[in-house]
């Protein structure tokens, strides 16, 4: 140990911001490391962007083999893009807390100053960022091989639409944070089991409008139902034609759910942490 | 040699038990049957889907079979390719007993190996869910008497082998890989998928992807596996008709032991790299 | 001059004098617990029943602000149950804890913005990221301005011998500077009190010291900052804190500086015997040797070790005939000092290691 300079760090009171300023100040810095680490970790490339182009070309390669019009490539390949913010959401969000657990982060955010909702907020703002690369990779790469065409008609609506289901979803992912950690042991096993049915009932593959009403309609809690079905109406000539809503309407309905999955997270959030406290079991990892 | 047996024997013997205790411990049975059958129903509904959109419901035809069967037994591909790897991610990263088993008088690829039974048990339960089904629902016609059952758990055991092998060549890749997204075994199997002619013939891909078809060893095993259930589905494209069953056998076990000896040597460079980089104990959370 | 510290009730403290400015501070012990209790459902199995364990029972300390307390008993007597009270990460199932006046169940929200703390043999964060980086972002988490952030972290880093790994992702630190990673941080945040749960557990000789002088350190020069350290180690108690509190199964048996507590044993004669192995008839006679108070018996290579607190010097006599008589070669005889282990045998009536393997009789 080194005394000299005597470093005044030890006798300097440190300024700290509060309210709104800290709220953000936590945001950003969790962030950070989401955006960083798939900046340091290069492999993310070939996981998140070779195989999902290469899981999309089966089916597309499908609808060929079984002579589809050629409009559904292009769902597809929308479809696909897309399947990377579920997968973030799940891999990413909804087990993190859980992962915090193991790791010995979640007591320290717990008794840190700030809201538990701003580090959610943070992981969610930092995944969405770094999976919006993803998605956009997929797309582009994908539109490009498969020679899909776009006739883009209301580009406002489109990039409202994109925002709303985002912030739905990751609301959504934020309320699992803590579900998955109340609910389940080894949260991955939930996060697995929730990837196809996910797929199938939001539409990726084929339009949402092909299944039951009424399971269309119970998918659409799922952000990304309506989401999809509408980017696909916006971006495709005859998307209107396959539609499952009019885009308006599921613009209000997604208004809705950005409301009521950001309330149920903090809700869910509140109740984890006095359920930690009084039970002291959710901050004692497992192992 | 009898000491090795021994060794290699504890080692999968217990991987196998470790692997159960996990698996089937996580969950009460209930969760357990529901994840069991939801999770390979949707991944078939899915195809169903599209394929009934289309086709405005053609189950008659033998292409439905042939996709139907095909993404059925594919899932085994994912089970097991998972079970093998993912023992790796587990042990490391969150139990922390990677570097133990490392320093035990084990084998460390046997151990991997044993830690894919799990997987595989669980795999064989959603493949026959969703054959039965496939049997009961949507018109996919398996005659129980009619069906060449040596020729089908004769390629069922080379398939889970080969699977295996290629599992550890996965987990040695993962040796030297950060925890990233999910089952790195399922995402591997969701790209092979493209090459395997599971749910499209191989005469659909751009002619320069093909070799790469051909090159799989699982093409030849679902091929197989289509012809022992259902004779005449082998006719619904005729990409590997011109070849008999005895002709497929041999071409997939020359290249189950080609992936084999791959496997073998790809985890001996992994393991050796990964001890020199000091991963064997590595956490990677961000 | 008032400072946004935590909800800025607190005044900058550096330039004032503090009995002005904080009365809360001062008139209020930073820590007080009231017959605080706890007690832990441990879940069934197929194999095993539910049951309860008590973790925690009728706990009353008070610790003043500018004290270094310290919490010192073997492994599972409660000592990190009770730093999970007082840092809002457990509730109590009975009594109530306050942090600087605040009920920690009532209002968690204003006693995070006081405290720190730190698990010894944990580490924190991410491994991707670089020692600086999670620094950084866990004083995001308090509120510090970046740039104050990054100016503490270098100063930091250069008095506990980090600075040169300052930008090494932590996944390839060793264990220990990892762990000193971690201490850095709960100093970062300049809490108003600091809770250091078994500090040095796992570090080396020498990484010890420098953190227990780092710890003197900080608390020198700052009279206000509270301090509890919890520890299993006799010389860290006895060396750095102002108070012990002597916890064993939940409950605090004694609470005093470390002088008072060993003064207790001053009138007492205290030996350490260094014998051939004595067979178990002559140990049983020793333990009821009538100038006997507590006797504890270590087994060396090839010899025995004999602890022992008698009544008064004359029974050392006793003790030395019932050696003879079966013997028993005394191989070297000491009187020594007392330490705070022979307060915890006084109180408990086995030695620390006896009483750790009673608490975790598993392990």
């Amino acid at each position: 140990m080194k005394t000299t300079p005597p470093y005044d760090v030890l006798a300097r009171r440190a300024p700290k911001n509060s309210g709104a300023h800290l709220f953000w100040q936590t945001v950003l810095a969790r962030a950070y490391p989401r955006v960083i680490g798939q900046q340091r970790e290069k492999s993310w490339m070939f996981f998140d962007v070779v195989l999902p182009i290469i899981g999309v070309a089966a089916y597309v390669f499908v609808y060929r083999a079984i002579q589809a019009p050629e409009e559904y490539v292009g769902f597809v390949v929308v479809g696909g893009a897309m399947t990377a913010f579920w997968l973030n959401i799940l891999w990413s969000m909804s087990s993190q807390l859980y992962w915090e657990k193991e790791t010995g982060n979640l007591a320290l955010y717990i008794i840190a100053p700030n809201s538990l909702m701003a580090i959610l907020l943070g992981m969610a703002l930092g995944g969405l960022l770094a999976t919006t690369l993803r998605a956009v990779v997929i797309l582009v790469l994908g539109s490009w091989l498969f020679h899909v065409q776009y006739a883009v008609v209301h580009f406002g609506q489109l990039v409202a639409i994109f925002f709303l289901s985002m912030v739905a979803l990751y609301g959504m992912g934020m309320m699992f944070a803590s579900l998955f950690l109340l609910l389940s042991r080894e949260a991955w096993h939930i996060s697995n089991l929730a990837q196809e049915p996910v797929y199938l009932i939001s539409g990726f593959y084929f339009p949402v409008k092909s299944l039951n009403f009424w399971v269309a309609t119970a998918a659409s809690l799922i952000p990304l139902t309506l989401g999809l079905d509408a980017m696909r109406q916006l971006v495709f000539p005859s998307g209107a034609t396959l539609g499952f809503l009019s885009v308006r309407l599921e613009l209000g309905i997604l208004i809705g759910l950005c409301v009521i999955f950001l309330l149920a997270a903090r809700f869910l959030l509140n109740y984890m942490e006095r359920l930690a406290i009084r039970e002291g079991r959710l901050t004692e990892n497992r192992r | 040699m009898n000491q090795n047996r021994t060794i290699y024997w504890r080692s999968f013997r217990m991987a196998a038990w470790l692997g159960w205790q996990i698996e089937s411990n996580w969950t009460d049975p209930f969760l357990f049957a529901v994840y069991s059958f939801v999770k390979p129903l949707s991944g078939a509904a899915i195809l169903v889907v599209m394929y009934s959109v289309i086709t405005n419901g053609a189950f008659g035809s033998p292409v439905f079979p042939y996709i139907y069967l095909g993404n059925a037994f594919y899932q085994y591909v994912g089970a097991v390719m998972t079970g093998v790897s993912w023992a790796v991610i587990d042990d490391r990263e969150h139990y922390k007993t990677l570097k133990y088993m490392y320093v035990a008088p084990i084998s460390i690829p046997i151990y991997l190996l044993g830690r894919g039974v799990s997987r595989f048990i669980t795999g064989s339960m959603s493949v026959i869910i969703t054959i039965l089904a496939g049997m009961w629902f949507l018109h996919v016609d398996i005659d129980v008497t009619a069906v060449h059952w040596p020729l089908f758990f004769l390629s069922l055991f080379i398939g889970v082998v080969m699977l295996a092998m290629m599992g550890l060549l996965l987990a040695g890749v993962t040796l030297l890989m950060a925890r990233h997204v999910g089952f790195m075994g399922e995402a591997v199997a969701g790209a092979l998928y493209l090459f395997s002619g599971a749910i499209f013939p191989l005469d659909v891909l751009p002619a320069w992807l093909r070799p790469i078809g051909y090159a799989m060893p699982l093409t030849y095993w679902l091929e197989l596996l289509r012809r022992a259930l259902i004779g005449s589905v082998a006719d619904a494209f005729p990409t590997l008709s011109g070849y008999s069953s005895g002709q497929l056998l041999a071409i997939l076990t020359a290249l189950t032991l080609l992936f084999s000896a791959a496997g073998i040597l790809v985890f001996r460079w992994c393991d050796y790299h990964a001890r020199e980089q000091g991963m064997i104990d590595a956490t990677t959370n961000y | 001059m008032f400072l946004e510290i935590g909800n800025g009730r607190y005044p900058s403290l550096s330039t004032l004098p503090i009995h002005a400015i904080i009365p809360n501070m001062t008139t209020l012990p930073a820590i007080q617990t009231e017959n605080l209790g706890r007690i832990y459902r441990i879940r069934g199995s197929k194999k095993e029943a539910a049951r309860e364990l008590v973790a925690l029972r009728d706990v009353n300390l008070t610790v003043q602000p500018g004290e270094l307390f310290g919490l010192l008993g073997p492994n599972g007597a409660g000592k990190t149950t009770l730093i999970k009270i007082l840092t809002t990460l457990l509730s109590p199932s009975n009594g109530r804890a306050l942090i600087a006046g605040l009920d920690v169940t009532q209002q968690p929200g204003q006693v995070r913005q006081l405290i720190n703390m730190v698990s010894g043999g944990e580490t924190s964060g991410y491994g991707l990221l670089t020692v600086r980086e999670n620094l950084w972002m866990f004083a995001q988490f308090y509120g510090i301005p970046s740039a104050e952030a990054n100016r503490r972290i270098r100063e930091l880093l250069e008095i506990v011998g980090l600075s040169e790994r300052i930008n090494t992702k932590s996944s390839d630190l060793s264990t220990g500077l990892r762990q000193k990673m971690n201490i850095v941080r709960g100093f970062l945040t300049d809490p108003d009190i600091l809770f250091l749960d078994e500090p040095t557990l796992g570090l080396d000789v020498g990484a010890s010291r420098d953190v227990r002088q780092f710890i003197r350190r900080w608390m020198d020069e700052q009279p206000t900052r509270t301090l509890l350290l919890t520890t299993h180690y006799m010389v860290e108690a006895d060396e750095l804190c102002d108070r012990v509190a002597i916890i064993n199964q939940g409950r605090v048996l004694a609470c005093d500086t470390p002088a008072n507590l060993k003064r207790n044993l001053q009138r007492d004669a205290i030996f350490r015997l260094e014998v051939s192995p004595p067979d178990e008839a002559t140990v049983a006679a020793l333990a009821t040797l009538s100038g006997m108070r507590h006797f504890v018996r270590r087994d060396e290579e090839g010899t025995a070790v004999l602890e022992m607190i008698l009544h008064e010097e004359a029974a050392l006599a006793q003790v030395i005939n019932t050696l003879t008589q079966s013997d028993i070669r005394i191989l070297n005889l000491q009187k020594r000092e007392p330490t705070l282990e022979d307060v915890f045998v006084d109180l408990v009536g086995h030695s620390m290691a006896e009483a750790e393997h009673e608490n975790n009789p598993a392990v």
